[in-house]
């Protein structure tokens, strides 16, 4: 267990080094790069212009400002934001909060919706209830979600109106401004955004729990639990369900660090303050060291969600040996 | 369902905690928006507040939250780091300069007495600086942050262009509220220095980087940062120290952030912001539709123009120094660059495209203490097409012209994703193949675009026939017309693509005047010699200025006394004065 736990994290250090590179390469080969905003500065003389690209270390050929950028790293030094000139773990901590509380509410919903929806689409098979959401799931699948995103603004933050003739939902921001602090006016902010992110990704969750559920309940302990005389729903949650929710836990593990990561396009169309939405504007600015902390953070947290995946798996199936 | 239950709570847990992080996020619990309530003398520090309400509906209303929109975010607010407009307009709330440009695009005294004067030689500029001022933390303005401003535009760190500051051999201060500058050279955009002043106990200037002022700063303006929520909202209150009495009228100035202008533009609408920043001239029409609630905008002539560049020199990406010896196939003629000013209609593209709320270009210089008007061009397809057959091309059997086996066919090249400029290319496609030019559309993201030679940036190549994009002189035309009109500032290789002159014109004429100006200490004298350069580039025609850009800021009816400034740096110059009626 240990020369195998030593050996994955082996792999991961490597897989991210390896990430790190490609990273920094397409970052550096993108065209443009952060001189640009001063480009329509027209008051910025060429010398000036200059002195800021030294200064910001964007003279050196690539590979020795990767290098740089590796040297530091590997002293934990991720670096300042070029635009901020804060350091870029204070940024994104400072966001941190509210990805999490977005995709943490996302999570909890998607898991409450999906969960007792995939059960009952797998127990009444090619019933209606099952055929109805097992369309709206692959609607949930197939819909862009920017797409989906304004018209949900514009239904429910622009033509709906509330009783007091306002708009029915805010469609942006995480609270009124100028209001003081009330509990209610953070869930009306939020229920757009993860209304919309909880259909996305319910709709992925349900569709594996209805398969797997399926391929449970033709088993045979299943019939001979049902042959011992149990209640159907003790059938379905005690032998059924918690055979068919492994599979889950795979994809709910791998889903874990989107809740550090955020949603790119939600944060972005709902002005939600998070680190999705940080990363998009540091990319836009081409604020590099932003965007490669960003960038590094999420794939390390994916390399070793992997690994805890594969641990718990393990762990949850006697089957299953590591090695 | 025993081994699933910790993964349960773990979620629930983690949802927990972060429900409790979110919430220091907070505003601190304050009076709420009261932009409809009339004014109550709250604060013992206005004392000239205490009358009650007029029945003038002009007269302003103290009181109120003004929440202004915008879709780009600011990231620091030390003007002598800051990278984009947005954060030069939000530091305009509580940063002032010895000078600003008002309205009119006049220069104006703001924490100088009245403007500079400047002696005989021309060396020696001197501010008379206004007593008594103080910054929002108590401390008084003198020279000392004046000479603080200077030493940190010219500073290591500093982010700023250095034009005129590096020139000054000496500032003096003979006294705490006179400013003496000794310059080594003469300067003549002197008018323009220290438009913004950073206060000396902000830091020392080998750390500006991590200054706590980037994050939290104050200044001699009238609001001053309270509440900073990176990607969310920034509140601006009330400067205990400002110096017009029972001003500012606003309790508050909250910027927020969006997710779009189109957004921004709903919520004008339903009122939950009562003003959008920089919204552009395509989005007029949506703010005209949204007149009955009560949404209007103001807006004020930048002295920028959306302009093509016709391309002189070989478009081979060659970035030739001298198109003379390297000219383009069709531009580098007279006749034919005359042929495509008479072909446009730019005021069917001011009607049309933008719905008569601009006007047609025909200056260099349309604004401010330089303005040189000159006679809109004519349009004229008949004399263009005379001209086209004068130079030798004549029609082809397609409709285009030819000569010598050449078709005359040129690309256009912009920024993608810009609907506005997408039509305007369109419609001037159409105008050309009327008199048997044809136009070709290529456009590419910005980034690309406005990229520098040394990532193969098509304008420092030359690697184009015609570019269209905005640009202009920002207050003083001299940097702005050295750097796009003058033989020295071809960008090549071996100048390490420095300026911006991308059609590679030439003309010594153009290049003495405005060598003349810059050390010319004489508003007049420059003006005129400015003059002569907007005159002769419309004759020899190496940009043709489609129309006049604005600046626009959308905003409701109940925001009074918004003054814009055709510079985008004093966005809220008189921010003071900002009021909200019922």
């Amino acid at each position: 267990m240990t020369t195998y736990l030593i050996r994955r994290l082996f792999q991961a250090a490597l897989t991210l080094l390896a990430i790190s590179f490609i990273l920094f390469g397409l970052i550096s080969a993108a065209p443009g790069g952060f001189m640009t905003v001063y480009a329509e500065k027209s008051d910025m003389s060429p010398e000036d212009l200059a002195r800021i690209r030294a200064k910001l270390g964007l003279d050196d050929p690539i590979p020795v400002r990767y290098l740089k950028w590796l040297g530091n790293l590997l002293q934990g030094d991720w670096g300042k934001s070029l635009t901020s000139k804060r350091p870029v773990l204070e940024e994104i901590a400072s966001r941190l909060p509210n990805t999490l509380l977005l995709m943490g509410l996302m999570m909890i919903c998607t898991l409450l919706v999906a969960i007792p929806l995939g059960i009952f689409s797998a127990v009444r098979q090619y019933s209606w209830f099952d055929h109805f959401f097992t369309t709206l799931a692959f609607a949930g699948q197939s819909l862009p979600v920017f797409w989906f995103g304004l018209v949900l603004i514009i239904v429910f933050a622009v033509l709906l109106k509330g009783p007091d003739g306002r708009p029915l939902l805010p469609g942006a921001g995480m609270y009124t401004l100028g209001e003081p602090f009330s509990l209610w006016d953070r869930i009306r902010h939020l229920i757009l955004p993860v209304t919309m992110l909880t259909f996305v990704s319910s709709a992925e969750y349900m569709r594996y729990l209805r398969s797997s559920m399926l391929d449970v309940i033709h088993e045979d302990y299943i019939r001979t639990a049902r042959a011992k005389g149990l209640r159907e729903w003790k059938v379905i949650y005690k032998h059924g369900l918690r055979n068919a929710i492994i599979p889950l836990v795979t994809l709910v593990g791998l889903d874990l660090p989107s809740l550090f990561g955020g949603a790119l396009f939600t944060e972005t169309i709902f002005a939600w303050p998070g680190i999705g939405r940080l990363y998009f504007t540091a990319a836009m600015k081409n604020d590099y060291p932003l965007v490669m902390a960003t960038l590094m953070i999420y794939s390390a947290l994916i390399v070793l969600s992997t690994l805890l995946v594969d641990l718990v798996y393990a762990a949850l199936d006697p089957r299953i040996r590591l090695s | 369902m025993k081994s699933f239950k910790p993964l349960f709570f773990l979620i629930t847990a983690l949802a927990l905690i972060l429900a409790a992080c979110g919430s220091p996020a907070t505003p601190a619990p304050s009076q709420p928006e009261q932009p409809q309530q009339p004014a109550q003398p709250q604060q013992p520090a206005q004392p000239a507040a205490t009358e009650a309400p007029t029945v003038d509906p002009n007269a302003p209303v103290k009181g109120g939250t003004l929440i202004f929109g915008t879709p780009q975010e600011p990231a620091i607010l030390n003007t002598l780091l800051t990278t984009s407009s947005i954060e030069d307009a939000v530091t305009s709330l509580f940063v002032e300069g010895l000078v600003q440009v008002d309205e009119k695009g006049e220069y104006v005294p703001v924490l100088a007495e009245e403007l500079p004067t400047v002696s005989e030689d021309g060396l020696v500029v001197t501010w008379k600086l206004k007593k008594g001022v103080k910054f929002s933390n108590g401390k008084e303005f003198t020279c000392d942050d004046v000479k603080f401003t200077m030493e940190g535009a010219l500073s290591d760190l500093s982010q700023v262009s250095t034009s005129g500051y590096r020139d000054i051999e000496t500032l003096e201060c003979p006294d705490p509220y006179t400013v003496v500058a000794t310059f080594s050279e003469l300067y003549a955009p002197y008018l323009r220095l220290f438009a913004y002043i950073v206060p000396s106990d902000a830091g020392p200037l080998d750390q500006m980087e991590t200054w706590e002022y980037n994050q939290k700063p104050w200044g001699t303006g009238p609001f001053v940062l309270e509440e900073w929520v990176p990607g969310d909202h920034l509140t601006f209150v009330r400067n205990p120290y400002y110096r017009e009495e029972g001003k500012p009228y606003l309790d508050k100035v909250i910027i927020r952030v969006l997710p779009s202008r189109e957004v921004g533009i709903q919520l004008l609408g339903t009122g939950e912001i009562h003003a959008l920043w920089d919204i552009t001239e395509a989005d007029l029409p949506s703010l005209t539709k949204m007149e009955a609630q009560g949404v209007t905008f103001s807006a004020a002539i930048t002295g920028e123009n959306e302009l093509l560049v016709l391309n002189f020199g070989a478009n081979d990406g060659s970035a030739p120094a001298d198109p003379a010896a390297n000219p383009h196939p069709i531009l580098y003629d007279l006749r034919v660059r005359q042929a495509i000013q008479y072909a446009i209609d730019k005021q069917k593209i001011a009607d049309t495209l933008l719905y008569g709320n601009v006007k047609p270009g025909s200056t260099v210089l349309p604004v401010g203490p330089f303005a040189c008007p000159q006679p809109p061009s004519e349009y004229n397809p008949e004399k263009a097409k005379a001209l086209l057959e004068e130079a030798g091309w004549n029609v082809g059997t397609d409709g285009i012209r030819e000569k010598n086996g050449m078709r005359l066919s040129l690309k256009i090249n912009s920024t993608s994703g810009n609907l506005l400029r997408e039509q305007t290319e369109q419609v001037l496609a159409e105008m050309l193949k009327e008199v048997g030019i044809e136009l070709t559309i290529e456009n590419m993201p910005s980034d690309v675009f406005f990229a520098g030679g040394e990532s193969d940036g098509l304008r420092d190549l030359g690697k184009f026939d015609i570019i269209l994009y905005t640009t202009g002189p920002a207050l003083d035309p001299d940097s702005h017309l050295f750097s796009n009109y003058t033989s020295y500032r071809i960008p090549t290789a071996e100048n390490e693509w420095s300026g911006a002159n991308f059609s590679r014109y030439i003309n010594p004429d153009v290049d003495r005047w405005i060598d003349e100006a810059a050390v010319s200490m004489d508003t007049a004298t420059r003006k005129a010699l400015y003059c002569k350069v907007a005159e002769q580039i419309n004759k020899d025609i190496p940009r043709i200025y489609l129309y006049e850009r604005l600046s626009i800021t959308g905003h409701r009816k109940e925001f009074r006394n918004l003054l814009i400034s055709p510079s985008f740096v004093d966005f809220a110059w008189k921010a003071q004065d900002w009021w909200l009626s019922k």
